[in-house]
């Protein structure tokens, strides 16, 4: 280690530092000079800084896209791809700030969106490292940054209940992850990912390969919520300030699943096992094809049941998780990260509807949609584009999504092994048509209520609510202007 | 040049919400132009392509990744679906002119509807045709669930979901097809010539075929079929019926079987079966509805069942009878519903036969009488209209592989006369107008319930169109007949079958 | 039999102490107590990693371990604050008043 090496990690790590800095650039501004200022003003004032910051974050990431790095031993390795996926958690954090500005659910908005600015610090940190100390500690700083988030709504006593049980399942999930690293290390003396994979191979029959393995995929399943790891997920999605469960719903979605999978494709590519029909072996294919069967299964089924939008979103986000994972299982890249992707900026949107609504309203529930489209145009179409693509319906981004994910696990082992998975994906996509179509038929078909006026958000978060929709239609149409960058 | 057909109406779906929200005549207007210019674009586009060969429209690469392809192309099959589907486009916003709810958003759906159906009739590249198959759905749930009557819920939610089943088990095949051949590529053309291993065939084959078939109301997987019928607004159902059960039979003829020819080998008797116990079911339970609209939905999934026996034959003359049964069927279906949903159940406001039984509407409204009865003779198959035609070569298709099966698909005819005769009997010919007082239903004074010119427009049209095509049926078999000989059904040619 | 522990008596002690935990958090009532379990299983992954660590002579382990006692206290932070937070709200610590939301 000489000073030559801290110089260049000062210099590979500046986008971070900028994330930093905004963190506290946020919580300077707002204690020192907007004290007096009004709620509404200082949330926007947040916003518009973490913005900037974020911007030149993005600025610095697009200069420095062609980067490839490995230093201290895997503790921070950059690749054009995690510099592409660190730009899509800025984007994500930028709108989900600004959502803040609808509903004044605390008086201290400075602090939570330094919070949020703190959070997409530790996912950028999170998806650029081969370190299991380094994944553990980002995981860290994202999750704790989320459980505070989402007790921010001091008034409503759901949300502390909401964070306090994301807290406790989260902190299990922590130690369940630990526990299995310790057992990776000392299986193989090492935190470093590709040496594991070097050496964990000869332990491949070992029953403490598979509980290190069973470990840590329990500990993942509980940050993706796949069952039977999700019961966190109704509760803090449900009790969260719309903000933060956006957040949890997308940037962390994404770390998460790319951390996940670069755990189990580069550190873990030797144990595998195999989940194919009628030859299930152990090792993490066959553990994660049982979470992907489950999630897939009691999500669809359960947000049949829903009466709640946020409950509704959150068991779908279980099924959706399940359908991830099957990319996971195809071992591409490409195809869960552009599933991860899409998936996020989809969640944000429907939050960021949520927030109007909920906010102008006061109803979370489905039939508090009733009309909309009479009430916002705007909001209806984006909604209806969302859940849309949710659902997979072409030329949506969740329909490629989907299609990416479920030809990654079709292509996997000899004759169509993995078959069975592909065909009850499928299945449980027709399930969940329905539960999407009745949040559609609110919107569209159910009569408008008495007494109900327009309803109307910022106009940053109407054009943010446009430009997600939009995205959401492009690169649904034209798949090759994202994948590309995710090779 | 086909392709603007699909740009026209998506720019005009697109369009209609520039228009103010309650402007429903410059809906009414801007639809009307805009499938009217779809169908002249249609008809010069087919015009060009005489000879029913393959032509490629447009080819871009779409989705290199995965080899995808923007790949549209056009044989006779396609334009002749083509032209129907811009007829029964301009006859369906004919009939509903009078929309009132929500006229913007009404045609809006109505043209992505029909966007997404030109997509497929005219998309070569699998994924590309099952992206555009998809974009139809949605719409259908909307046009019912919005504007539909009967159980307009229940129905719109079933027809969905029917549709997404189908779809997905489609997906599945299609996925299936993709990387067992391996060769990157979505092409059908290409696809069509890759051998698949034989035991793959056979259940590849009935999952894309049936999930397709689903659509096309295959027995017994037909129940959405009268159900979103009669539910849905009379241009939905004349869409319904009209194309969107095209869709089906034509991704049936188009991927199912093309891909697939062993698996299409094995299945063949099967699913034979099924259509013609489609078509003598369908024509069973249509002679016992009290409803007037199930008796159309129900004699639909009866005319289908001829289109897919037709396929089944698996000869040049019953696949062309196939092919031209869609288009007359389209025709047909869309002339009956225009009739009993728009003149009928607009004006009289029930649908219920032993209601309309004391009315005689022949003399409250003669047009839409003897309108309902020329669509019936042709729908029962007379000569001198187009179903005729079909269903004759159908049957000399079908009596050449199938003998005993064709026995009981004439059967099916004969029931097909008997259905017709009671619903036009029971619905205009019986009572006596002078023995009910006008009060309890003179809602219909002849000054405000006289047939509108709209309507009489669309009736006389597709009236024209069947009779033209059962005097002249070359003009649309000149296109259809030697599409058989491109090289996308080398398959099953090379497999004796053709 | 040698008197000196092998790598598998820290690692059954480690197990133990894990499952103790992990029985603490699903079957006690106080959220103080279910607290207490969950550190008592970050710190069973603690031992599992200083044992290993000794055995596999390198000190990546250790190092480990100091991160997470670091973390663990940040955790116990924010544990606490939100219990606080709830029973502010609630006036218990009792996972039975956790009820506005449904499980």
């Amino acid at each position: 280690m000489t000073n030559g090496d801290y110089y260049q990690l000062l210099k590979l790590l500046a986008p971070e530092w900028t994330v930093v800095g905004t963190v506290l650039a946020i919580l300077f501004a707002d204690l020192q000079f907007w004290r007096n200022r009004s709620v509404a003003w200082r949330s926007a004032g947040a916003a518009s800084i973490l913005s900037l910051g974020f911007a030149a974050a993005a600025g610095l990431l697009i200069w420095k896209r062609a980067v490839t790095a490995d230093l201290l031993g895997g503790t921070l390795v950059l690749s054009p791809t995690s510099q592409y996926v660190k730009l899509a958690l800025l984007g994500l954090a930028i709108v989900t700030a600004w959502l803040c500005t609808e509903g004044e659910f605390t008086k201290h908005v400075g602090e939570f969106v330094a919070l949020i600015a703190l959070a997409t610090a530790g996912m950028m940190f999170l998806v650029s490292t081969e370190n299991l100390l380094m994944v553990f500690v980002a995981l860290e700083l994202v999750s704790l940054s989320l459980y505070v988030m989402t007790a921010f709504n001091k008034r409503s006593p759901r949300s502390a209940e909401a964070a306090l049980k994301y807290f406790l399942f989260g902190g299990m999930a922590a130690a369940f992850t630990l526990f299995g690293f310790s057992f990776l290390y000392g299986l193989t003396g090492s935190i470093h990912l590709p040496t594991i994979a070097a050496k964990i191979s000869w332990h491949a029959g070992d029953p403490l390969t598979l509980v290190a393995i069973v470990l840590v995929v329990a500990g993942f399943g509980f940050k993706i919520a796949a069952v039977p790891f999700h019961l966190w997920a109704p509760d803090a999605y449900e009790g969260a300030p719309a903000p933060a469960a956006a957040f949890i719903a997308s940037g962390s979605k994404v770390a998460s699943f790319f951390v996940l999978g670069k755990l189990l494709s580069v550190g873990l590519p030797g144990v595998g096992g195999s989940g194919a029909w009628k030859a299930f072996s152990p090792g993490w294919l066959a553990v994660v094809a049982i979470l992907a069967t489950a999630s897939m299964i009691f999500g669809n089924l359960a947000a049949l049941a829903q009466s709640s939008l946020r409950r509704l979103l959150a068991y779908s986000a279980i099924a959706h998780a399940g359908y991830a994972l099957l990319a996971i299982i195809g071992g591409s890249q490409p195809a869960l990260l552009y599933y991860a992707i899409t998936y996020a900026v989809t969640s944000v949107g429907i939050f960021g509807v949520v927030a109007v609504v909920e906010n102008r309203t006061g109803n979370e529930d489905i039939a508090g949609l009733a009309g909309l489209r009479e009430r916002s145009f705007l909001l209806s179409v984006a909604l209806s584009v969302f859940v849309l693509s949710l659902a997979g319906v072409p030329p949506l981004a969740g329909f490629f999504g989907k299609f990416y994910a479920f030809a990654a696990a079709a292509k996997l082992g000899s004759s169509l092994g993995y078959w069975w998975l592909v065909a009850l994906a499928l299945g449980a996509s027709c399930v969940s048509l329905f539960y999407y179509l009745q949040v559609l038929k609110q919107v569209w078909v159910a009569p408008v209520p008495e007494g109900q006026g327009k309803v109307a958000g910022g106009w940053v978060v109407s054009i943010l609510l446009a430009l997600l929709a939009l995205a959401v239609l492009v690169t649904g149409a034209a798949p090759e202007l994202l994948i590309r960058f995710l090779k | 040049m086909l392709a603007w057909t699909i740009y026209i109406s998506f720019a005009a779906a697109a369009a209609m919400f520039l228009l103010k929200p309650d402007s429903r005549q410059g809906a009414r207007v801007l639809a009307l132009v805009a499938a009217l210019a779809g169908l002249a674009v249609g008809l010069a586009g087919a015009l060009q392509h005489a000879g029913g060969g393959l032509v490629t429209i447009q080819k871009y690469p779409w989705v290199p990744t995965v080899g995808a392809e923007y790949y549209l192309a056009a044989d006779g099959i396609s334009l002749t679906l083509v032209i129907l589907t811009g007829l029964a486009a301009v006859v369906g916003i004919l009939f509903s002119w009078n929309v009132e709810l929500r006229t913007r958003e009404f045609f809006a759906f109505y043209l992505a509807l029909i966007g997404g159906v030109y997509g497929v009739f005219l998309s070569f590249d699998l994924l590309l045709l099952f992206v555009f198959y998809e974009i139809a759905i949605v719409p259908k749930y909307f046009l019912i669930a919005i504007w539909g009557s009967t159980r307009r819920e229940y129905a719109a939610m079933k027809l969905a979901l029917y549709s997404f089943i189908g779809s997905a088990m489609v997906l599945a095949g299609l996925v299936a097809a993709y990387v067992v051949s391996g060769a990157q590529t979505f092409n059908l053309v290409e696809l069509a010539k890759y051998p698949f291993p034989a035991s793959f065939q056979n259940w590849a084959f009935p999952l894309v075929f049936v999930g397709f078939a689903i659509l096309a109301g295959l027995w017994p997987f037909h129940t959405w079929a009268p159900t979103g019928h009669s539910a849905a607004p009379t241009a939905a159902s004349m869409l319904l019926a009209g194309v969107v059960m095209k869709l089906g039979a034509y991704g049936c003829l188009r991927v199912a079987m093309t891909l697939f020819p062993e698996g299409l080998a094995t299945w063949r008797n099967a699913i034979a079966a099924l259509a013609v116990v489609g078509i003598v079911y369908g024509a069973l339970v249509s002679l016992t509805q009290r409803d007037f609209k199930f008796v159309i939905g129900y004699s639909s999934v009866s005319h289908m069942g001829f289109v897919l026996l037709g396929l089944m034959t698996l000869s040049t003359i019953g696949l062309s009878g196939a092919v031209l049964q869609m288009f007359s069927h389209g025709v047909i279906a869309g002339l009956l519903f225009g009739v009993v949903g728009r003149m009928v159940y607009d004006r009289e406001h029930t649908r219920d036969l032993d209601e309309l039984q004391g009315r005689r509407l022949s003399r409250t409204m003669p047009f839409a009488a003897v309108t309902f009865v020329v669509a019936g003779l042709a729908s029962m198959g007379l000569p001198g209209f187009s179903g005729f035609v079909a269903e004759l070569k159908v049957l000399i298709g079908a009596w050449q592989t199938f003998p005993k099966l064709a026995v009981i698909a004439g059967v099916g005819i004969v029931l097909g006369v008997a259905y017709t005769l009671r619903a036009v009997q029971k619905a205009f010919f019986s009572g006596d107008q002078e023995d009910v007082p006008g009060a309890v239903h003179g809602g219909h004074a002849h000054g405000e319930s006289a047939i509108t010119l709209p309507e009489k427009i669309g009736a006389v049209v597709l009236i024209a169109t069947t009779v033209l095509i059962g005097l002249y049926p070359k003009l649309l078999l000149d296109w259809i007949v030697p599409s058989f000989a491109s090289p996308l059904f080398d398959g099953l040619r090379k497999g004796g079958l053709l | 039999m040698s008197l000196t522990p092998g790598l598998h008596h820290f690692l059954v002690v480690s197990a133990l102490l894990f499952s103790l935990g992990l029985l603490g958090v699903l079957a006690r009532r106080n959220l103080l107590v279910i607290y207490m379990g969950l550190e008592l299983m970050l710190n069973a992954a603690n031992l599992a990693l200083v044992a290993f660590s000794r055995f596999n002579a390198n000190l990546n382990g250790q190092v480990m371990v100091f991160f997470i006692i670091t973390v663990a206290a940040a955790e116990v932070a924010v544990g606490l604050a939100l219990i606080v937070a709830l029973y502010r709200k609630r006036q218990s610590a009792h996972v039975e008043d956790l009820t506005s939301l449904k499980l």
